[in-house]
């Protein structure tokens, strides 16, 4: 009796698997968009922001009746912040969920990763990537990048320090092509003759830095430039104290977090970091705040999570705008809804969505910034800020349109 | 959905090959080789450079690729003439690394963190875009056919036998008059060929590669396939890789059944997912799925 019970069992659940396909795949007519984060992994501290805006922004839009009267169905994956899992998520997305586009891609080599195979599946990407590959790369324009390539931060990062009359600089980065390409431009702008000497990249995860930092202070150099991510930049930092360092040192905005602050306390004082800021004054920020159920507190929040919002938003207007889910349209039609002059400007999907079928052209600026791109796909225009750390909290010293 | 089949048959031929190679290393022979990963990098890279950096056709970058894997086998193993099983791990752990590094640091000659883009295709010209995943994972298939039969024909041959005395207890094996050193070196580089063979497909297939992608995690889940499978027994190998990617990728497909979690829980919960179900696998067959069978003296007398 027990076994008859037990393959009964066995049967319905069986059977349940095989039915439970069909509760999977999009039903016919919704339009599969896939959203590939990295929700672990480097970029664990970025992505749950980024995933949670686009879902918010789809919930949304399907809440208020859909694009061209089918439902947003959202398939989302996690990179890992890993290129060999980000592939395989992708491969899934394209092929089984046969999503329009892949959005939220974080890291440059996941995004580059995927590339390959979301050229030849002709599907579209938005990313926050930085690597100046990325254009160069996509051969089809089917790529939108939602932050500005690395080098223009490193030559915001110097044009906003310039004024601070610092006269010798020490560089060393993190060897990954961000950090990279951001110290190529932070020298273009400061000039190879106020190096003290030949700057040089490290390596993550290592368990000291101390070599790399004696070498750097060897000269005593009036200030270091550091561009990093956190875990490493943390460790490099605290051996930068030890050694008793007593100049400027300054980094991206992404190095100095709260993981960080939490980690050197006071010690972490007079640190300058600068970044690209979502344009805090627009309405589009207001209203991320408020969506994302936050206050305002003046100081960036979510720096990656309101272009989450401004991804989703900007593909959805894109498809209302072309009027079909073909990727080759909709693709074309985001420089319709986002750039270019006398259009109504909107700040949200909903009054975007509203505008288009009154027959208006938009032009939609985001939380993340006024969102024009250039022919390639990138963005153009964000704002960079420099701050300081005192007394553990950031304190804002100049901010810059570039 | 049968692209997506397509395209992650072709990911578990890499893992099998990889899984093949380390068996007859580790499985067979037992010596341990954390570094497949640097392995892997080596056939992926010298492959992928000789194609974009010197134009050389793929039909030879690939042989090229399984030779740099070979070279390289032979060498760590003549490296650690003297060093113990742990020991040994140690260094090819270190080898692993090394390679990345370069790889990472040598970016006049790899790229390095930019990641090397690969436009060279096996027959890539020939065969319709359409018609390629399912030519590829032909060609895949093939090769790791090939690594089976060298690898079964190894096990099976008196060579086999020699090898299994010298995973048991190599000081036996050297008392009964085996040149323990040399079959280490020879098994350790026929392992870096197909580790080298696996490298290169890889690369050619993603078309994309950086350094990024060879992290140690990789020989971590060809360590998975090899015990889920049942180390020594080839089969078993093969059957494991395709457990550990069902395992992979089959968790990835809960998400869209449900909306309960967020997808920031979802991922967290995927990954100790892969977990408890490794775990759950070694409890309930702990020499493996299908275990290597073992001499039986009892048995062979009774017959």
């Amino acid at each position: 009796m027990t076994t008859l019970m037990t393959r009964r069992t066995l049967l319905a659940s069986g059977v349940a698997t095989l039915a439970a396909p069909s509760i999977l795949r999009a039903q016919e007519g919704d339009i599969a968009i896939g959203s590939l984060t990295p929700n672990t992994g480097g970029g664990g501290p970025f992505g749950p922001n980024i995933t949670a805006s686009h879902k918010r922004v789809a919930d949304a839009v399907n809440a208020a009746g859909g694009i061209l009267g089918r439902q947003i169905r959202l398939y989302q994956e996690n990179s890992e912040t890993n290129p060999e899992t980000a592939v395989r998520a992708a491969d899934k997305l394209i092929n089984v969920n046969q999503v329009l586009a892949i959005i939220g891609t974080w890291s440059s080599s996941v995004t580059l990763g995927i590339m390959p195979k979301c050229q030849s599946a002709g599907v579209i990407q938005m990313c926050t990537s930085s690597s100046s590959d990325i254009p160069v790369a996509d051969e089809k324009g089917l790529v939108f990048n939602f932050q500005p390539l690395s080098p223009i931060w490193g030559r915001a990062i110097a044009d906003l320090v310039l004024s601070r009359s610092i006269e010798s600089y020490a560089l060393m980065a993190l060897n990954n092509d961000f950090t990279r390409s951001m110290m190529d431009g932070f020298i273009e702008k400061v000039g190879e003759d106020a190096l003290v000497q030949k700057p040089f990249y490290y390596n993550a995860g290592q368990s000291s830095y101390r070599s790399e930092v004696t070498q750097l202070i060897e000269k005593a150099p009036e200030a270091v430039f550091i561009p990093s991510y956190v875990t490493d930049f943390t460790a490099v930092y605290k051996e930068l104290y030890r050694q008793g360092y007593a100049g400027v040192v300054i980094t991206t905005s992404l190095s100095t977090g709260d993981q960080f602050k939490e980690a050197v306390g006071a010690a972490g004082d007079g640190i300058i970091h600068g970044f690209p800021v979502p344009a805090l004054n627009s309405p589009a920020y207001k209203q991320y705040l408020d969506e994302a159920g936050l206050e305002d507190t003046g100081s960036v929040q979510h720096p990656f999570g309101t272009a989450g919002r401004d991804q989703m938003s900007a593909l959805l207007l894109a498809i209302e705008k072309a009027g079909t889910a073909d990727r080759a349209a909709v693709a074309r039609a985001v420089w319709d809804v986002t750039t270019g002059e006398g259009k109504t400007a909107v700040y949200n999907v909903a009054d975007g969505l509203a505008a288009l079928r009154a027959g208006e052209e938009i032009n939609y600026s985001g939380a993340s910034g006024s969102l024009e791109f250039d022919e390639e796909g990138m963005v153009l225009g964000r704002d960079f800020q420099l701050s300081e750390i005192r007394d553990g909290k950031d304190v804002v010293l100049q901010r810059l349109e570039y | 959905m049968s692209v997506y089949l397509v395209s992650m048959g072709t990911y578990v031929g890499f893992f099998m090959i990889l899984a093949l190679a380390l068996n007859l290393q580790w499985g067979i022979t037992g010596m341990v080789n954390f570094g497949i990963a640097g392995f892997y990098a080596l056939g992926a890279y010298t492959s992928g450079l000789l194609t974009v950096r010197l134009g050389v056709p793929v039909g030879l970058a690939i042989p090229a690729a399984c030779l740099a894997g070979l070279g390289l086998g032979a060498a760590v193993a003549l490296l650690s003439v003297r060093l113990r099983e742990d020991f040994l791990a140690i260094v090819t752990l270190g080898v692993g690394e090394m390679i990345r590094l370069i790889v990472l640091n040598e970016d006049q000659i790899t790229e390095g963190p930019r990641g090397l883009r690969i436009e060279a295709r096996p027959f890539g010209t020939m065969i319709a875009p359409e018609h390629y995943p399912l030519f590829y994972l032909g060609l895949v298939a093939a090769c790791v056919l090939l690594a089976y039969a060298v690898c079964e024909a190894i096990r099976r041959a008196p060579m086999g036998r020699t090898l299994r005395a010298i995973r048991e207890d190599d000081v036996v094996a050297a008392v009964l008059g085996k040149n323990v050193l040399l079959h280490r070196v020879r098994i350790f580089a026929v392992g870096g060929f197909f580790m080298g063979l696996a490298g290169a497909l890889y690369a050619h297939y993603v078309q994309n590669i950086s350094p990024e992608v060879f992290m140690p995690v990789v020989a971590m889940f060809i360590w998975m396939s090899v015990i889920v499978g049942g180390a020594g027994n080839n089969r078993g190998i093969l059957l494991g890789a395709g457990a550990v990617m069902v395992f992979l990728e089959g968790t990835r497909f809960v998400g869209d059944f449900t909306d309960a979690l967020d997808a920031e829980k979802m991922s967290a919960l995927r990954i100790i997912g892969i977990g408890l179900l490794l775990i759950v696998t070694l409890r309930l067959r702990p020499r493996g799925l299908l275990p290597e069978r073992k001499f039986n003296a009892s048995s062979k007398l009774s017959a």
